[in-house]
């Protein structure tokens, strides 16, 4: 309890500027709604780590940070730019958000360095030259520069999971959307991935992430979040949310994936 | 000729001979099919034979009927039988001086030459392990055959046969060439005998129209009766929607084993298809048409 | 008939000159085809329900009927339609060549469109929403990403309809086109030698057929680089 009231009371005495700001975020699928009433402030710096069980909404509320799903109520606002739907301001926030896909999602048909090297030749216009250094920069910090010349097929799961972190961070966002990015990993790889992860926590990058990763989120999360049904049921900071879990839903999850 | 190209009064009076025109082509359609499934099965066996006495034969046998325009094989047959002494004079004179029948004789060459790879394809999408695990249970390979293998397959190659059935449905048009009496032939007359183009094909065309679109909805119910037990078990799996519980990840939903993952573009897992690549089932299957 | 005497090898030359007919309308049927079925495909991603209705029901017809009674449409009553179209006062003359183009065209562009919409389809979603994370628009994301992966995926369904083509392309001659087998037919008719000059008219196509296959398979290879999996 008293490590929470410390962490919030720093949290007070220095407050950061905002990345991402969500108040009353709807999302319908049809008549089914996805989200409802969502509120989640991210400060910049910030490490959350977004949980709940299957079909709470928890990928959908990461997707309409970016995007990827229009949101049909309330409002988004990242590093300053309201999502209104106009292309600027996806495009603009696009170029804020970096994302990692639980499918990891490279281009089959490009190299590792192509597909690290591709939206920054088209989007930031980098040289040929400068997009390579960029993209080999990134590479070896997720300690992959030694196969930047095979295809993604050639690659295990987790190698291609860092590719494809590397592949968001040459846009250098400040901003990293991570959607469950080692649940598509045999348990082996899990871990390199993970630790890729906190590397760049360390670095001070302002990171969302959807994940069962318990144990990551103890050592990184600043915050948790715990989302059923299209809401969030408790917030908390990452101490008090593993020891003292408020709602009965909360205990009833963590009782079943901390076993 | 009026704002409409179509003469409705022509067409309404040629319904008749139009249908007389389309029973030919059902007959002849029904009749090579019925005698091509057995001789595709016979020659599909003999092309993945182990013997090459029986497979090179069934592979020139495929490369040739498959590759010659089915419009060739027709002269071939109508034109080069009709050249042979022997024949002209012999008992089965009966055969090869009717058009209807040589019709049939190259009809049947050519879907047999295209069912070849219909039902192999269909035979090698029947997963291994299935045939491995019958094996285990003790089934000789003529069992696993016919209780496993050739039932499955027949679910598996279900959408490549309705193609080659359309197609060849469709194919049938020629035969009006070597004076049988078809639905094309009948619009051709009628041409003749009026010399309103639009009016005899477009009315033919709408019985063809009919016939293919009746063919698709026989095999789409076909298919849905043979896959029956995929349908159950997709009702019953899929969660509803919010439903609490189930953990992502930790009990995955939509699984994907691990390789697969791997190489997952190209190919989204189809839940009922068969393992062939689901575009092979959007394209025709290679036919004359 | 004697082989290789002056007049056998006088229907050969007839024959050849016919082949050359058969290549130029495949040429050409094909490649229209190509240019507008891919646009229509593409075309037909849209969600617009006009579009779709329309295709819907257009497609339906084109793929519902036989190719031969489209040809004799076109043959018997182009000239109508076109001077429908441009006017009543000038005539059009509609060659055999011309119908078979035009409906080689009609019927293969949308074979063609049903496979890129299909293929575009079979791209999983993850690569669209990729493109759009990493904020890279959509027009060069359908260069640089969509199209590369599709010419893959369209590679062997595009294969087979040019096999297809190939062998309609007989069917025009039905329309009086003066092509290989048309002049096959007349060799026939003339020397009483069915058997040899069908078949070598047959051989031609399956030497086209396999010639195009082994090519094919060359390509093929090159487009899969990167798509064949490694084990590590």
């Amino acid at each position: 309890m008293s490590a929470l009231q410390t962490s919030d009371l720093t949290a007070v005495a220095a407050p950061r500027p905002v990345a991402v700001q969500m108040t009353k975020v709807d999302k319908y699928y049809g008549k089914f709604k996805a989200l409802s009433g969502i509120d989640l402030t991210v400060r910049k710096g910030e490490k959350i780590v977004i949980c709940g069980p299957s079909g709470s909404g928890k990928s959908t509320l990461i997707r309409t940070i970016n995007r990827l799903e229009p949101h049909d109520g309330g409002t988004i606002v990242v590093n300053g730019i309201t999502l209104d739907g106009s292309p600027t301001s996806v495009q603009d926030v696009r170029l804020e958000c970096g994302m990692v896909f639980q499918q990891f999602n490279l281009f089959p048909h490009l190299t590792i360095l192509e597909n690290c090297m591709l939206a920054p030749r088209l989007t930031r216009k980098l040289s040929k030259e400068q997009a390579e250094a960029v993209a080999t920069k990134y590479l070896e910090r997720v300690h992959i520069g030694a196969q930047a010349h095979k295809f993604p097929s050639q690659l295990s799961g987790g190698q291609q999971q860092r590719v494809a972190i590397a592949r968001a961070l040459c846009m250098e966002p400040p901003i990293m959307l991570f959607d469950e990015p080692t649940s598509a990993l045999d348990p082996e790889m899990i871990k390199e991935v993970l630790q890729v992860m906190e590397d760049l926590a360390e670095d001070g990058m302002t990171m969302i992430c959807v994940t069962h990763e318990m144990g990551f989120a103890r050592r990184v999360a600043n915050r948790v979040v715990f989302m059923d049904q299209g809401e969030i049921v408790e917030e908390a900071g990452t101490d008090a949310f593993f020891e003292t879990p408020k709602s009965d839903r909360l205990k009833n999850f963590l009782a079943q994936i901390l076993h | 000729m009026s704002a409409l190209p179509i003469d409705l009064a022509l067409a309404w009076d040629s319904i008749p001979q139009m249908a007389e025109g389309l029973m030919t082509t059902v007959f002849l359609t029904v009749l090579v099919l019925t005698i091509g499934l057995p001789l595709s099965i016979l020659v599909t066996l003999a092309r993945m034979s182990k013997s090459p006495l029986l497979a090179v034969p069934a592979a020139l046998f495929v490369v040739f009927f498959r590759g010659a325009p089915l419009l060739i094989l027709l002269y071939l047959v109508y034109y080069g039988f009709g050249q042979i002494e022997a024949l002209r004079e012999g008992p089965l004179w009966v055969i090869f001086g009717s058009a209807f029948a040589c019709a049939v004789i190259g009809l049947t060459l050519n879907h047999v030459a295209f069912m070849v790879d219909v039902v192999r394809g269909s035979l090698s999408a029947v997963p291994a392990g299935l045939i491995e695990a019958s094996s285990a249970l003790g089934l000789t390979p003529r069992e696993t055959f016919t209780y496993i293998r050739l039932p499955l397959a027949m679910r598996y190659g279900l959408a490549a046969y309705q193609n080659e059935v359309v197609m060849f449905a469709k194919g049938t048009a020629v035969v009006s060439v070597i004076t049988v009496v078809d639905l094309t032939a009948v619009a051709n007359e009628l041409f003749e005998e009026t010399y309103d183009p639009f009016t005899p094909i477009l009315t033919a065309a709408a019985f063809y129209w009919c016939f293919v679109n009746l063919i698709r909805l026989g095999f789409n119910a076909l298919e849905r009766h043979l896959n029956r037990h995929n349908v159950r078990e997709a009702t019953v799996k899929e969660p509803a929607p919010g439903a609490a519980l189930p953990i992502d990840g930790a009990a995955p939903a939509a699984p994907v084993p691990p390789l697969r993952r791997m190489a997952n573009f190209g190919r989204r897992t189809a839940p009922v298809k068969a393992p062939a690549p689901a575009l092979s089932t959007a394209t025709p299957k290679e036919h004359a048409v | 008939m004697e082989l290789f005497s002056d007049q056998f090898n006088g229907y050969l030359w007839q024959m050849a000159q016919g082949a050359y007919v058969t290549l130029q309308l495949f040429a050409a049927g094909f490649s229209l085809a190509l240019v507008i079925g891919v646009l229509v495909g593409i075309i037909t991603l849209s969600k617009n329900i006009v579009i779709q209705a329309f295709w819907k029901v257009y497609s339906s017809i084109i793929m519902g009927v036989p190719s031969l009674l489209i040809i004799f449409l076109l043959y018997y009553g182009g000239s109508a339609m076109l001077s429908g179209i441009f006017g009543t006062d000038r005539s059009f003359d509609v060659t055999p060549f011309g119908a078979g183009v035009a409906a080689l065209t009609i019927v293969y562009a949308c074979y063609i469109a049903e496979l890129v919409h299909g293929a575009v389809m079979n791209l999983p979603k993850g690569q669209f929403e990729a493109c759009s994370a990493l904020a890279i628009r959509p027009i060069a994301a359908w260069r640089h990403v969509i199209l590369p992966q599709l010419t893959r995926l369209a590679l062997p369904g595009l294969i087979n309809i040019w096999m297809i083509v190939l062998k309609d392309t007989p069917l025009v001659s039905l329309a009086g086109l003066n092509d290989l087998v048309a002049n096959a037919k007349i060799a026939a008719g003339a020397t009483k030698e069915p058997f040899i000059f069908f078949i070598a008219a047959s051989l031609f196509f399956i030497a086209f057929s396999a010639l195009t296959l082994r090519l094919s398979a060359r390509l093929e290879t090159r487009f899969n680089r990167g798509i064949a999996e490694v084990k590590a």
